[in-house]
């Protein structure tokens, strides 16, 4: 079994800095989550495949996230009024959670490897009366789509979770919610794929991807820092970078980049087993295998572009740290010990852009939100659909390229 | 919010010098340091519950102290004491006064003075108590009157490692023996310091006097010898020192065992660069100006806007240095904002420039003399702690060591510098291993990336439930 010793060794051993390779079947674009799950599911189908990262591997989103798996229904998928139209909308997100949760659930099996997974549960929690309606509604239609969740108030949530603020409206808890180490999920796909042939190159900045005709069976030449590749397919998975590359092709794609804050404290002993949302706040929060707490859900950073970091500012810590307190009060005296940023990518409606361009035949995107959750899951449905002919069903139309 | 035209960071020699001058041409000013006193380190006065009746007779730097700190009596300074500078973000400063909740300071100028902290030195044995830093020993004494053993060692190197074992012999302390890496300073060297000394025969004559101490007190002193590891099982028994090459490497078989029961480790300072990373503030490197150090105009201004810099938080010249740049940045900042004229400027600049020329020439003599070398970065062996926040043994950090030159990605994947002190006590020797490994200078090692807060801050105090999150996902910027 892999650990995380060995991955560091090979993270950015010398293979990775050979040369490119003159050819490919398959090039893609970014060594984050989503591109290297996706190199190794294509070299798993004996696809011939190369993946150029700019940086390290892992070094953007894919690592700097919180590694939880949300699969409850959250705030940002909800909208003003609730329709019936959303609810179908809100079953069907959840159908494709539970794919996820089920790729979860095998894949240190697949990699024979320890990625840190661990299935310990999260909590929804709600302040006001109205919120905790929106856990009832949720709930109703998580369980029908086939997720296990369960809302309590009163005593029984007291009892339930003695250190959550004890005037809380109410409380959902889903068993299946969890996490892995994001340090070690992408390197160990990365590590995989290569065993299986996929040429992995980093500190490779891709600067053009020009479409090319005449040269038989490539469509495209990529120019990069550490020169050029043709090759036949193209998969975009350069996270926040992707709608600057595709606008190069002329494509306008429908997505937005923002720093996310993220807390983490000092040591205290072990007792929060489960992560926990807030259904109408932005907080994630849990606790960590080094005991720490790490607090974030979507306070903003200031964005900066590459090579800069993205920089935290003030009033996300202080806003985060007060819907932490409010939820978990011991919080109240443990200490921050530093923050962190990570730029994060989103779609205007939180759905993946996941498949081939109908303009630019052979040009793919993967790009997702809650990538964590998602990017396995869904580098998996695009292998799919590149190795199997006639599969054009398999992605669901909400997630195309040219929507 | 509050208002000044010119917040100062840290109240040690730099910064009191710089908020008398800024306040006596009418500037508003605001002086601030987490410790209950101003002094900062040289001057650091004794804790609560002791007075001082005559500050001559508790040495010359604590009556250098007093006459600094006084030249602030009737002058309108702010003073905000127990508060700590938790960030700054373009005009204002974020601070956390003792258990009260965040508040923010606005400037037009802003000068950081934040000092210097000892230099961390990892050997086998290093986070045994009883193991502590000569400057945290005379910390102790100043504040508390507590002398941290009864058999004290002192390994150190630098015109401090001779001051610090002194100044403790003289409160009464036992000091058991001292050693110092750099030789017995020669003819040459001797001929070299003396050359660039006029003007600053005190200083020499302090070292003079500490040394003839030591002598008449009968401390035996050994130079060309370094610590190679503190023994002990819940704390420390014994030390055992060794020979050195010239460039600190330990000569097998000459090692030595003295039993102590504290042992004081003073390798000299860094710079405590953080608030001016945070900002962007351009950085240089010098070894002997305790390694990564603040790039400064004539005036102690920053490549920051409005953003000014003195003292050893800014690379390590000492205490008069530290208040000639202070006075000479408030001299510029008072300019700038047109509370005196620029031909005034440079007359009343004058007299401080001549000191700090004078001061700037002997410390870099000093410094290089004392510089420190590489064999301090190879004294642990597989089982030593590099990490001690996270207890991180070198075992487990070399593999990670083979493929990488960013200490981001060590950190990552061995939660080195990730605790408490944020790296502060391992980030040197983890960049010194990559250096070593990689065959590239430590200089051209990055560092892990800035992040508030500057020291740890209990979730209460940051917590703010009027700041809203109406909008999902709103950019910054
Ligand atoms: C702070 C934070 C917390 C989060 N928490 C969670 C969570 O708990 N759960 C969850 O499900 N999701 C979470 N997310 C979202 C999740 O991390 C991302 O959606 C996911 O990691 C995206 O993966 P990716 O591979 O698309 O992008 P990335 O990981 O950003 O990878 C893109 C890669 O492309 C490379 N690249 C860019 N341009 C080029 C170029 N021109 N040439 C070569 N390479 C290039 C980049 O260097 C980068 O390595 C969080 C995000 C952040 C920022
Ligand atoms: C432990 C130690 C012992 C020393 N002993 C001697 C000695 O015996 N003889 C000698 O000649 N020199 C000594 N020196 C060197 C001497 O102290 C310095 O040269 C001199 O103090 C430098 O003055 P300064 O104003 O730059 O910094 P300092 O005197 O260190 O003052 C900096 C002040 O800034 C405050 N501060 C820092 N960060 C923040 C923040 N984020 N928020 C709020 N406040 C902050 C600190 O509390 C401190 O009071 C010693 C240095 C150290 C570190």
């Amino acid at each position: 079994m892999l650990n995380s010793d060995f991955l560091a060794g090979y993270l950015s051993q010398s293979e990775n800095f050979e040369e490119l390779p003159k050819q490919s079947d398959v090039v893609i674009i970014g060594g984050g989550l989503l591109g290297t799950a996706l190199s190794y599911y294509l070299a798993t189908a004996g696809v011939e495949v190369t993946l150029l990262e700019r940086n390290d591997l892992n070094r953007e989103a894919s690592g700097t996230n919180a590694g939880s798996f949300h699969f409850q229904i959250a705030l940002h998928q909800l909208t003003e009024n609730m329709t019936a139209a959303d609810d179908k909308r809100l079953a069907d997100e959840t159908k494709l959670m539970l794919d996820a949760a089920k790729l979860w659930d095998e894949i240190e099996k697949e990699l024979d490897a320890d990625l840190g997974v661990h299935f310990t549960g999260g909590f929804m929690v709600a302040e006001t009366q109205e919120e905790f309606q929106v856990l009832r509604d949720k709930q109703r239609i998580e369980n029908v789509a086939g997720l296990e969740t369960h809302v309590l108030t009163g005593n029984e949530m007291r009892e339930f979770a003695p250190y959550l603020a004890p005037d809380l409206s109410g409380i959902a808890f889903c068993p299946r919610e969890g996490h892995a180490n994001p340090l070690l999920v992408g390197p160990t796909y990365a590590y995989r794929a290569h065993e299986l042939g996929a040429k992995i190159r980093t500190n490779c900045e891709v600067i053009q991807i020009e479409q090319i005709t005449g040269i038989s069976g490539y469509r495209f030449k990529i120019h990069t820092s550490r020169g050029t590749i043709l090759c036949n397919r193209v998969v975009n998975a350069s996270g926040a970078w992707t709608a600057e590359l595709s606008s190069q092709l002329g494509l306008n794609l429908p997505m937005a980049l923002s720093g996310l804050h993220v807390n983490v404290t000092e040591p205290r002993e072990f007792f929060l087993h489960s992560m926990v949302q807030h259904i109408g706040r932005r907080l994630t929060l849990k606790q960590t295998a080094n005991n720490t707490f790490i607090i974030g859900g979507g306070w903003p950073s200031r964005a900066e572009k590459f090579p800069l970091r993205y920089s935290n500012i003030w009033e996300s810590a202080a806003g985060n740290a007060a819907v932490a307190v409010r939820v978990l009060p011991m919080l109240k005296d443990v200490q921050l010990v530093r923050v962190w940023s990570g730029v994060w990518a989103y779609t205007n409606d939180f759905k993946p852009i996941l498949g081939e361009s109908e303009k630019i035949p052979g040009y793919h995107i993967a790009m997702v939100p809650t990538g964590f959750t998602l990017g396995p899951m869904v580098s998996k449905m695009l292998a799919e659909y590149m190795t199997q002919p006639g599969t054009q069903n398999l992605l669901p139309k909400e997630f195309h390229v040219d929507r | 919010m509050k208002a000044f035209d010119l917040v100062i960071i840290g109240g040690g020699p730099a910064g009191i010098a710089a908020a008398a001058t800024a306040a006596s041409h009418g500037l508003k000013v605001a002086l601030i340091d987490e410790r209950p006193t101003l002094g900062g380190q040289i001057y650091k006065r004794v804790g609560p519950g002791f007075t001082v009746k005559k500050a001559s007779e508790v040495g010359k730097d604590y009556y250098l102290g007093e006459k600094l700190i006084a030249e602030l009596d009737n002058l309108k300074v702010d003073i905000y004491f127990e508060t700590l500078v938790a960030t700054i973000e373009q005009s204002e400063v974020v601070v956390i006064q003792n258990g009260k909740s965040a508040e923010r300071l606005s400037f037009r100028k802003l000068l950081i003075s934040p000092g210097a902290y000892d230099r961390p030195v990892v050997f086998p044995g290093w986070t045994l108590p009883g193991v502590i830093t000569a400057g945290a020993a005379q910390s102790l004494v100043k504040t508390q009157r507590v002398a941290p053993g009864s058999r004290i060692f002192f390994a150190g190197s630098g015109p401090l490692a001779l001051a610090f074992p002194a100044q403790l012999s003289g409160y009464g302390a036992n000091i058991v023996g001292i050693i110092e890496a750099a030789p017995r300073p020669g003819i040459l060297k001797s001929i070299q310091i003396a050359l660039s000394v006029l003007g600053n025969f005190d200083l020499l004559r302090d070292a003079a006097k500490y040394q003839l101490h030591l002598i008449s007190n009968r401390i035996p002193m050994h130079y060309r010898r370094i610590i190679v590891r503190a023994n002990g099982k819940n704390r420390v028994e014994s030390v055992t020192h060794a020979r050195v090459d010239k460039n600190w490497q330990v000569i097998p078989g000459t090692e030595k065992t003295v039993e102590v029961d504290a042992l004081c480790i003073g390798y000299g300072f860094f710079p405590s660069v953080e608030l001016f990373r945070l900002l962007g503030c351009e950085l240089g490197y010098e070894e002997s100006r305790g390694g990564t150090v603040v790039k400064l105009n004539e005036w102690g201004a920053t490549s920051v806007a409005n953003v000014f810099g003195a003292g050893d938080g800014t690379g390590i010249s000492g205490s008069y240095v530290a208040i000639a740049r202070g006075r000479l940045a408030a001299l510029k900042i008072a300019a700038e904002l047109g509370k005196i004229s620029e031909s005034s400027l440079s007359k009343l600049a004058a007299g401080f420039r001549k000191t700090l020329n004078r001061r700037v020439k002997f410390q870099s003599a000093i410094n290089r003399a004392y510089e420190i070398k590489s064999g301090i970065y190879d004294l642990a062996d597989d089982e030593t702690i590099i990490c001690r926040c996270e207890s991180v043994k070198l075992e487990s950090i070399l593999p990670s060591l083979e493929s990488t030159i960013d200490p981001s990605v060590v950190k990552a994947y061995t939660r080195c510098g990730m605790g408490l002190c944020q790296g502060r006590n391992c980030q040197r020797q983890i960049s010194a291993l990559i250096a070593k490994k990689q065959n590239i200078p430590i200089s051209e090692i990055t560092q892990a990336t800035p992040r508030f807060p500057t020291k740890p801050i209990k979730l209460g105090q940051i917590a703010d439930a009027s700041i809203r999150d109406e909008k999902y996902f709103v950019d910054a910027e």
